[in-house]
């Protein structure tokens, strides 16, 4: 389910439902929630299942058991387009979960910024801590460790006998890593490793380091 | 006026024009007088558009003695046609027969093309006579006072129905007849219909089974017997034949020769991107030809086509590189010869083509058919024999639609808003779901209203709301909006409009071609050398390439075809008549293919089933071959892999033609186990079906059409760019949470169900394999590929079958990584 690595001498706990766990801050990052995605599609007419609004909350709950982490960061795309009801079951979790929340703002986070404040999440564009660069957009600045979303990376894989797989992954690379989607209705953007990048595959069951 | 007296004017007119009328005419003229709906049978340019464009005005006539001087106004007819680009010949028809008979009525075209402007200027005052398309005529139905539009219409043809009635689109047009028997209850039903073979159950589709209109109907069929030559084109030297590649670039000598001997040639491709090779390839080796050859295919832009189609009437054209864009339309009577590149793979198909040529009075119609690979040959000799029998396959309408069902639902909603108590019996009373039960309706009320089953909290659906007297009714705007655009959705890949970046529409292309390709790069797409400049929302702008740059054709994924029963059992015969002194001409031409497959493997009879196993660089490959067809195969392919992947953990790789199949795997095969647990039998057939459709992708691809129809996904209209802010999603995607979360979904179900009622042809596939049974197998572990495998094995477009954990196919893989 989880697997433990190293980044600049420091730990970090991966999970398959692509969240990413710092032990020495006892923070979570999670990132491209897309929460009120599936509401979005249905005031517009495309009936995606309700259950898969449910299951975002379910898996976050679920995570947040297994580290009990003492803070949340957000890495951007929190919550999908404009605001809907779901947003009220996102506060009923918030004060349910009552941790610290943080949120590096992404594209599609266009509710106001007063909503957040009134739930007490703080905003910001990045955050910078202990050499790390925190930010939605992945991005290179000297003399830091990027770690951020966006792109909801995920890899291909080929074998012998025509086989390929494309599965969703953080992706890892000298100075940087993506992370990547954790909600329920998201899609994947396939990219191309080079050598020296490092993948770490998820799956329904673990993460494995390719 | 008598109809003798009608009649007269009939004749007199044809008389005038030096023509004289044809049987099925007159025929079809007096059962449409005497009120009569019905089917006729008649091929593409046998005169049909008179059989029934003369009964319709006669009709009018003879209702209104007085037409000379006074016009009663409102919609008489309406004649709805599967391609646009038919509508200004069926138009111009109709002018001729109005302008000569000094009736004052109008004839107006609605299709996709047809402005704005015009539009309102149509619901403001219609058109005599109306020309539309399935999608047009949906449109219409969402137009608010449509019924007042309809009322007076007292007749509607449904041309080349045979296209329309295995399609979708086909059901669209089901619908809208049972909406318009209602509103305009004096009209009559007319199908036309090239030959297939359940014609009887096309007009039962059509009319409605146990309607009235159904009672009161009439079967005309115009008996035209053109010969029909068919040709192989059959190299001097054998031995050069390629074993696979389906261009057929080899050939293109003996194809040129042909050109220049005739007046006007066309050549049909199957897919676009060998019509854009072939027409370059020409080009290059025979530049003599530049200004006398052509290129015609859908995606090339509606003037090209319309340039291309005149040119080829005024005989200024030697050849015109088609493809099935080609198939329909009125007469090109310059047109002495067709030839056809690749298997057509339908008998009907391939008759509709060869009666391209040879229109005028006297002539035959002459086919060549150039195999493109070695085991094709087979296939034409099998052809000529369909074209001397008439073998000529069904078309299978759709039952239970729910995707159709939805659109034409909320377009019932858009418009003036409905009471499922009537359309319930209206819906009910067509082919394609006259099994409906009233729970699956209630499924599909709640499904349009509530987004689902049950009332949840927080939820926020919004389509279709219930009005206190219980009307079905639209009232967002914005859904409305969204709703009409959707109607028009050709469905298909997504394509995107290429253009120059000076202006100038070029044609469109499918998205996942242009997503391969970087800026500067240059692709050949309708004849010319483009180089990609950007692509922004669904535009891809270009510019014209340095013509000496390296570039790749466009290419497109649609289009694959597959074998009939008929033509798969006609196959099957001349095949095995390889291994008796009664050979064809083409399979006497495969003399040194044979010999090198019996080298390795044998050419196997009729009591014989073959099975060929050999290893490559690629892995493990096992051959079956059933010779049944494509889509046969596609399920005995994943039907074989689900069992075999029950005996121990193993993932597959499947391909398939119409001749077999092939399991390539990384682990070997244990075909003795194979053959002792008698995978091949009929037996839990359907049960092990539906396994190993969970198992691969086939009903996540069907999923695409329904999601789009339904409504799901929301894809703009073809052409415009249209704000669709955070709503855009794939198909797949949305396949993936219905599968998680509501796979009872009635629309997620239907994707598996066409793939097994359409694709799969369950029926067909317990035929296969109880033959499979009588036969003795015969495994041959061969050294290399032989011939019969060449064309399986190097087929890229796979499905993948597993039952192993994705940790251990991930242990054994390695990342596509940046070349």
């Amino acid at each position: 389910m989880t697997l433990e690595i190293e980044i600049n001498n420091i730990a970090f706990i991966l999970h398959n439902t692509g969240a990413l766990y710092w032990p020495g801050k006892k923070m979570l990052l999670l990132s491209d929630v897309h929460l009120g995605k599936v509401s979005h599609f249905r005031k517009h007419g495309s009936a995606i299942p309700n259950n898969a609004m449910f299951q975002n909350f379910k898996k976050l709950d679920a995570v947040v058991k297994h580290f009990e982490p003492e803070s949340i960061c957000f890495l951007g795309d929190l919550f999908h387009s404009s605001l809907n009801k779901e947003w009220i079951l996102f506060e009923q979790w918030v004060s349910n979960i009552r941790l610290p929340l943080l949120l590096i703002a992404g594209n599609h986070d266009i509710i106001s910024p007063h909503k957040y404040e009134e739930l007490n999440i703080a905003i910001h564009n990045e955050w910078i801590l202990d050499g790390f660069l925190l930010t939605h957009h992945p991005e290179t600045r000297e003399g830091f460790f990027n770690l951020s979303g966006h792109v909801h990376p995920a890899v291909q894989l080929q074998g012998m006998g025509r086989q390929f797989l494309k599965l969703p992954c953080f992706f890892r690379n000298k100075n940087q890593m993506i992370l990547p989607a954790f909600g329920e209705f998201t899609g994947t953007y396939v990219v191309e490793p080079q050598q020296e990048d490092i993948i770490y595959i998820t799956t329904k069951e673990e993460v494995i380091r390719l | 006026m008598n109809r003798e007296q009608l009649f007269d004017l009939a004749n007199q007119w044809f008389e005038q024009k030096g023509w004289k009328p044809f049987p099925f005419q007159t025929q079809t003229w007096t059962a449409f007088l005497q009120g009569k709906n019905g089917l006729l049978n008649a091929p593409t340019g046998s005169g049909k558009t008179y059989a029934l464009w003369i009964p319709i005005v006669l009709d009018y006539i003879q209702k209104n003695p007085d037409y000379k001087t006074k016009h009663k106004p409102g919609l008489k007819a309406i004649w709805i046609t599967p391609l646009r680009a038919l509508s200004t010949e069926i138009k111009q028809a109709a002018e001729r027969v109005i302008n000569d008979l000094d009736l004052n009525l109008t004839v107006g075209i609605r299709t996709g093309d047809t402005s704005s402007a015009e539009r309102a200027k149509q619901k403001n005052k219609m058109p005599d006579l109306l020309i539309t398309t399935p999608e047009s005529m949906q449109l219409m139905l969402a137009s608010k006072g449509y019924e007042n539009l309809f009322k007076s219409c007292s007749a509607i043809v449904i041309d080349e129905w045979h296209e329309l009635l295995g399609s979708k689109r086909g059901v669209q047009t089901e619908l809208a007849l049972s909406r318009l028997k209602t509103i305009a209850p004096a009209m009559r039903i007319w199908g036309i219909s090239a030959t297939i073979g359940n014609l009887h159950q096309a007009m039962e589709v059509l009319l409605g089974p146990e309607s009235q209109q159904l009672e009161n109907s009439v079967m005309i069929k115009a008996h035209i017997n053109k010969k029909i030559n068919v040709h192989s084109i059959i190299p001097d030297k054998m031995d050069s034949y390629p074993w696979r590649g389906h261009m057929g670039l080899h050939l293109i000598d003996e194809v040129a020769q042909i050109i220049k001997k005739s007046r006007t040639t066309l050549v049909f491709t199957n897919v676009r991107a060998q019509c854009e090779i072939w027409y370059q390839a020409l080009l290059e080796k025979y530049p003599e030809f530049a200004g006398e050859m052509a290129m015609h295919h859908g995606s090339i832009s509606r003037e090209t086509r319309q340039w291309v189609e005149q040119a080829i009437r005024d005989e200024q054209l030697k050849a015109v590189i088609c493809t099935s864009s080609l198939d329909l339309g009125v007469d090109f009577a310059p047109v002495e010869t067709v030839i056809q590149i690749g298997g057509p793979k339908g008998v009907a198909r391939f008759l509709q083509r060869a009666g391209r040529s040879g229109h005028r009075p006297g002539e035959e119609s002459n086919i060549y058919f150039l195999a493109t690979h070695a085991l094709e040959l087979v296939e034409a000799s099998a052809l000529r024999r369909a074209v001397k029998e008439t073998v000529v396959e069904d078309r299978i309408p759709y039952l239970n639609s729910w995707d159709v069902l939805v659109q034409y639902l909320v377009t019932l909603a858009v418009s003036d808003g409905f009471y499922p108590k009537q359309i319930y019996n209206e819906v009910k009373s067509t082919f394609c779901y006259q099994a409906m039960t009233e729970d699956e309706w209630q499924w599909i009320l709640n499904f349009i209203t509530r987004g689902s089953q049950s009332l949840q909290a927080y939820d926020e659906y919004k389509k279709v709301e219930i009005e206190d007297d219980g009307k079905f009714k639209v009232n967002s705007r914005a859904i409305a909006l969204r709703h009409r655009m959707q109607i028009g959705t050709i469905v298909g890949d997504a394509v995107m409009n290429v253009k120059y970046m000076g202006g100038g529409y070029i044609g469109n292309i499918e998205e996942w071609f242009i997503s391969k390709l970087k800026p500067g790069d240059v692709f050949i797409f309708a004849g010319r050398k483009l180089e990609l400049y950007r692509t922004k929302n669904m535009e891809v702008l270009v510019r014209r390439a340095n013509p000496t740059a390296k570039a790749q054709h466009a290419s497109w994924m649609g289009g694959r075809m597959t074998l009939s029963a008929q033509m798969s059992e006609l196959l099957r015969e001349e095949l095995y008549a390889a291994n008796t002194k009664k050979m064809s001409a083409e399979l006497k031409a495969l003399t040194p293919v044979f010999k090198r497959q019996r080298k390795e493997s044998i050419v196997p009879n009729d009591s014989e089933f073959l099975i060929e196993t050999f290893k490559t660089r690629e892995g493990y490959h096992a051959i079956f071959y059933p010779f049944e067809g494509r889509y046969v195969h596609e399920a005995l392919a994943s039907l074989l892999a689900y069992r075999i992947s029950l005996l121990s953990p193993i993932t597959f790789s499947l391909a398939y033609n119409d001749y077999g199949f092939e399991l390539l795997s990384d682990k070997e095969i244990d075909m003795q186990q194979v053959l002792d647990n008698d995978l091949f039998t009929p037996r839990h057939l359907h049960y092990d079906l539906q396994q190993s459709l969970n198992a691969t992708e086939m009903a996540r691809r069907k999923f695409r059409d329904i999601a789009v129809i339904s409504g799901l996904v929301f894809t703009g209209y073809p052409g415009k760019v249209v704000k669709t802010k955070h709503l855009q999603s794939s198909s797949q995607l949305i396949f993936e949470v219905f599968k998680d979360h509501e796979p009872d979904n009635l629309l997620f179900l239907q994707a598996y169900r066409e793939t097994f009622e359409h694709q799969l042809e369950e029926g067909r596939l317990l035929l296969a394999l109880e033959r499979i049974q009588q036969q003795t197998t015969v495994w041959k572990q061969c050294e290399k590929p032989t011939p019969f495998s060449f064309p399986i094995i190097t087929d890229r477009l796979r499905e993948r079958l597993s039952s192993e954990t994705l940790a251990d196919r991930i242990k054994r893989m390695t990342a596509l990584y940046m070349k």
